[in-house]
């Protein structure tokens, strides 16, 4: 009886595994690597880009518009991977030769793939098919150029900002009688701020994720210190210097902040972004991508957000405009277009990106093209007007620091140290700089 | 009168303490599977809730619509079934050699296999890799299902088992003119059902909830196995944005396996029960 069981089961999943999809005739097939999740269900029959929305629904609908609409043949097979272990992934693909034709990289990861020689340079194919690169924003050329070559077609700049519940900042005499926040600029002003704050409304003025993530604390910390025009890694990129009072005070302001009570205590990502929309802080400090679903919120008329919503980017608090960005941008990979044809296809539906790039921007994230960042169509959708700046101002680091993610980890570990239990700033220094400049010497060898 | 009120107050006690400790381990599965019928929306600001409304099937809806979901669960069910069917085979003729036969360099080569043991799965990751890219198995079901042939507790655990059964029947087998091979097919291996279950049960569940080895070596959607399949489909910040459909899939990937039991609980409980047949 089991035997027959078994059996049966087998029989099914041998069923439903057959059937594999097979290239159509007379058409090019590519294949695009993404993260950014599957809505197929929502937006899988929607071929306009206009109708997406979200992050996932508008890249899903971009895809779909292409296939339908170039007259090419072109078939882009979308292949996604997950957000978390992507890059291992697609290094996985690369070992074992089953390389995308187009994948979708942060540019603080594109360095790596570029020094191991594993994407192509594209200046000379964006000129031949149209793509206008001195229509790239400041932000998005740094991200994408390495020793004068564009290796990849940026896609967007995001960047780190405040989230601003105005309504509690009116009632802690923080709001302006335009209606604007009044914002700090310097440390001790910021602290003055925080503790007016908690003294008006009896909540923190901060929550932001300390805890199960360690992007929110390396950010907030790449900015500070980005702030006092100071340069955390020697120019070869090959070693970190800790020890440097920019670090110093940057490290002391977050230890403060947390230590006084200014920022809730203890929050993950998700949990930092629900009391904010529950209204128990009065800023969350995050990036980009969560404007529009902040915004759709604080239209509901039950939410704590609603009609008292604004975002900006994080304030200047030391003498240099500057915020920690990042972006993501388009690769195409040695050895993914097996003809000259793919190759010539991965570059058609660059272009029709480029042309659709605006669409992109309505996720939240900020345009990579300087025509689009100054469009009226732009600069109309809403609380937009006061984050463009950060297409110049945006920082990460130097393109010439190698394994930029699991640095970004190793600090972010460290400062959430600093701030959860209370680990000394100069401890904090030391050990950073002993663990990255670890790590950097192994990513040389 | 009920069994229960006949007892003792200690067991009385023990079997509160037990439902305490059932209620406890339930309640974050419980939690999951409340949450699994919220809206996403509504997760964004609020995760305390249990029973209270709103409540939602879109979730489901949404995992059903995915076109690959019922290939990724034939591709799980095939992989894992198969390595399931390997192991036992494998397991039990390396375990009847190792307690049974006479050979040249067995003591060292059980050490061998009981090294195995020790090395973390994690530490062989990337020559294995580099293995099955150079063989070319990537994206193919033999690339997702031999790697985990290799099992070094189900040999261990065959050999022990066929250690203890008694040498006399075996003999007695030969007596009768049977070869080693009908011996072993027709005496021996029926007597090991209890362990093969047990062995049986656990490659099957380690196989279904793998996840890290089905992330590199299938990188094509119709290769996906459900637990990659399913992650492949969630959102950058899943954990907040879309909370709820991500506890549908953990209840959906695991409705499979509770089936499972729900078929075999008789000869599930037995064997992890350890009591034979």
């Amino acid at each position: 009886m089991i035997l027959m069981r078994l059996s049966l089961l087998l029989s099914l999943a041998l069923l439903a595994s057959c059937g594999q999809r097979q290239p159509e005739d007379g058409k090019t097939e590519i294949t695009l690597m993404r993260f950014f999740g599957s809505c197929e269900a929502k937006f899988g029959q929607i071929n306009k880009a206009a109708d997406g929305v979200g992050e996932c629904g508008i890249v899903t609908t971009l895809v779909n518009e292409f296939n339908a609409s170039n007259t090419d043949g072109i078939v882009v097979r979308t292949q996604i991977g997950e957000w978390g272990p992507y890059y291992d992934q697609l290094t996985a693909r690369l070992v074992a030769k089953d390389i995308p034709t187009v994948a979708v990289m942060h540019e603080s990861a594109l360095g790596d793939y570029v020094r191991r020689k594993l994407v192509l340079p594209l200046d000379a194919d964006f000129a031949r098919v149209g793509i206008d690169v001195r229509d790239f924003t400041e932000h998005a050329q740094r991200g994408t150029t390495f020793e004068g070559a564009r290796y990849a077609l940026p896609f967007d700049t995001w960047a780190w900002l405040w989230h601003i519940n105005t309504t509690l900042m009116k009632k802690a005499g923080l709001l302006g009688a335009d209606g604007q926040p009044i914002l700090p600029r310097s440390p001790e002003e910021l602290v003055a701020q925080a503790r007016q704050f908690r003294a008006r409304t009896g909540k923190p003025m901060f929550a932001w994720a300390v805890a199960n993530e360690t992007a929110a604390n390396n950010r907030t910390f790449l900015t500070l210190v980005a702030q006092q025009n100071a340069q955390l890694f020697a120019p070869n990129g090959k070693t970190i210097d800790m020890q440097q009072p920019a670090v110093t005070k940057a490290l002391t302001l977050m230890q403060q902040l947390y230590a006084e009570g200014h920022v809730k205590p203890n929050l993950d990502y998700a949990a930092a972004n629900q009391s904010f929309l529950n209204g128990e802080a009065g800023v969350v400090v995050v990036g980009t991508w969560t404007i529009d679903q902040f915004l759709r919120e604080s239209q509901k008329p039950e939410s704590a957000l609603n009609g008292g919503y604004a975002v900006l980017p994080f304030p200047q608090l030391f003498e240099r405009k500057a915020v920690f960005a990042d972006g993501y941008a388009w690769a195409l990979f040695k050895g993914g277009a097996a003809t000259e044809k793919q190759h010539e296809a991965s570059l058609k539906f660059l272009k029709f990106i480029w042309d659709h790039t605006a669409e992109w921007s309505r996720t939240g994230h900020l345009p990579v093209s300087r025509k689009v960042a100054e469009s009226e169509a732009f600069r109309a959708l809403p609380l937009r007007a006061g984050l463009a700046e950060i297409t110049a101002t945006g920082t990460g680091m130097p393109g010439n620091v190698p394994t930029q993610r699991a640095i970004e980890l190793l600090i972010g570990e460290d400062v959430a140290n600093l701030m959860i239990s209370a680990k000394p700033v100069t401890e904090v220094q030391a050990s950073v700089e002993k663990r990255v400049n670890t790590a950097l010497q192994k990513a040389r060898r | 009168m009920n069994p229960l009120l006949r007892r003792g107050w200690f067991d009385k006690l023990l079997m509160v303490g037990l439902c305490l400790l059932a209620l406890a381990w339930m309640g974050p599965l419980l939690w999951v599977l409340a949450l699994s019928f919220k809206p996403n929306e509504f997760l964004l600001t609020r995760t305390d809730v249990f029973l209270a409304p709103p409540y939602t099937l879109a979730n489901y809806l949404d995992i059903l619509q995915t076109s690959s979901v019922f290939r990724w669960l034939g591709n799980s069910a095939l992989v894992a079934l198969m390595q399931t069917a390997g192991v036992l085979v494998l397991s039990s003729l390396a375990g009847y050699g190792f307690a049974r036969c006479e050979f040249p360099g067995r003591k060292f080569l059980f050490a061998v296999v009981m090294f195995g043991l020790a090395v973390p799965a994690q530490s062989t990751f990337i020559p294995l890799h580099h293995l099955f890219s150079d063989w070319n198995l990537q994206n193919t079901f033999a690339g997702l299902i031999l790697p985990g042939l290799a099992a070094p507790f189900g040999v261990y655990l065959m050999t022990q088992y066929f250690k203890a059964i008694p040498i006399d029947l075996e003999e007695a087998a030969m007596l009768d003119n049977a070869s080693r091979l009908k011996t072993f097919l027709l005496v021996i291996l029926p007597l090991s059902l209890p362990a093969q279950a047990t062995l049986g049960i656990f490659t099957f569940l380690g196989c279904w909830n793998d996840y890290l080895w089905p992330l590199v070596i299938a990188t094509k959607p119709e290769m996906y196995t459900l637990t990659r399949g399913l992650a492949s489909t969630q959102t950058n910040f899943a954990q907040s944005e879309g909370l709820g459909f991500l506890m549908a899939q953990a209840v959906f990937a695991g409705m499979p396996v509770l089936m499972l039991y729900l078929f075999f609980q008789k000869h599930l409980i037995t064997a992890v029960a350890g009591t034979g047949r």
